[in-house]
């Protein structure tokens, strides 16, 4: 493994494969890579079955930068030697990868790789198991949930290259069923307080999007997927007071109270103080003008207005 | 230069018959395969470097549909010419 194999090595090698004495495997090879650099300068290419070609190609003047002064310079045009593998030694160097193929990422599981991410920095042991499970995600997908995942992908994709992103969505879903599993018996008896907490985390993320008070027709598709792995999520988690769908179902009628921020307030707080559920945050921040900085860094003293909230 | 030129000028420069060096050309890439294969790399002064490495995995978005593709890791045979080489081109 990553040696460097120089010309008399590889004339050894050769010797003993080809059958021919030390000497003239040296020379043949030392002969092999003469004419091929030789005739690329002169001739501007060189092929070579079952290795490739060797081609001069033209480089363009273009613009570049000084990274230490900044100064602006052009990079004249000159010539450089490609190469470019022949396609069945391409192939078969690639062997190892061979499996792997172009995948269209949906939106959805865009949204699902954000869950991922956020589960991982919950745990993250769990980031090698994600790896491990899209690798052999082929022998460990359940059936079952193989045809609940088609029938979400149905609409978007036919074509045989889906299956990969079925895998990949499947992958999803059983890491993030694993961990309810793993984490069941820890939470015990405050279940439904640490559901509450899981649902809190994720939802911020799709929640900012949404609290504009705008009728229903508004939403882009993009936003309703969100909402739909969202509250799918949430029942997973066996936690459906108020899905995440409640929350644009109201609109903002004015001020209800003004809350002043003390130690340990957050926007969730409030919203779970004011209307007894704590995804409603999002309509305080509007209603404030709340920057998505400032969400978790609210100072202490800081007076908040509460919205009056009706439904649309 | 093709194929059929190569071999001839590499078999007039061999003092070989166009059959023993089509063979050799050929045991010669597939020894170099092998070790390819392996991980290691082909250096050859006044030539180059010939060696395998491996492309990361990406995301590449088609300009005009706007759909975004993720494109797998992959090995690539890669080569890159020697200073001597080079400073000859110019």
């Amino acid at each position: 493994m990553d040696n460097k194999i120089n010309l008399s090595q590889l004339a050894d090698l050769l010797a003993q494969a080809g059958g021919m004495s030390k000497a003239a495997s040296e020379q043949f090879v030392k002969n092999f890579f003469d004419i091929i650099s030789q005739n690329v300068l002169t001739e501007g290419i060189v092929k070579v079955k079952g290795l490739g070609t060797f081609k001069l190609i033209q480089m363009e003047d273009r613009e570049s930068v000084n990274v230490n002064s900044g100064e602006r310079f052009t990079i004249e045009g000159h010539q450089k030697i490609s190469f470019i593998p022949d396609a069945d030694l391409k192939e078969r160097i690639n062997k190892p990868f061979a499996a792997f193929e172009t995948v269209e990422i949906t939106e959805e599981q865009a949204a699902s790789l954000g869950e991922m991410n956020q589960e991982t920095s919950n745990d993250k042991s769990l980031t090698t198991k994600i790896t491990d499970s899209m690798e052999k995600g082929k022998e460990t997908e359940p059936k079952k949930e193989l045809k609940e995942s088609k029938k979400e992908n149905a609409q978007k994709c036919d074509s045989g290259k889906c299956k990969k992103a079925i895998i990949w969505s499947v992958a999803g879903v059983l890491v993030l069923a694993l961990l309810i599993i793993l984490l069941w018996p820890v939470i015990g008896g405050k279940a439904l307080k640490k559901a509450d907490k899981d649902a809190k985390e994720k939802a911020p993320a799709p929640a900012v999007v949404k609290p504009e008070p705008k009728p229903a027709a508004a939403p882009a598709p993009k936003k309703e997927e969100a909402k739909f792995t969202l509250t799918k999520a949430d029942q997973e988690k066996a936690l459906p007071l108020f899905t995440a769908a409640d929350t644009v179902n109201y609109k903002i009628v004015g001020t209800m109270t003004t809350h002043t921020m003390v130690k340990g307030d957050m926007l969730t707080t409030i919203a779970l103080k004011y209307y007894g559920t704590k995804k409603l945050w999002p309509y305080i921040a509007k209603y404030n003008g709340l920057k998505p900085r400032q969400f978790k860094r609210m100072p202490v003293g800081y007076k908040v207005k509460v919205p009056k909230l009706a439904n649309k | 230069m093709n194929n059929k030129q190569f071999l001839t000028e590499l078999s007039g420069k061999c003092q070989m018959s166009a059959e023993q060096v089509a063979g050799q050309v050929q045991a010669l890439i597939g020894v170099m395969e092998n070790l390819w294969q392996n991980g290691d790399s082909v250096s050859l002064s006044g030539f180059g470097v010939l060696e395998v490495k491996k492309k990361n995995e990406r995301v590449s978005v088609n300009p005009t549909t706007g759909v975004r593709m993720l494109v797998p890791p992959k090995l690539v045979l890669t080569y890159k010419p020697s200073s001597i080489l080079k400073d000859k081109l110019k």
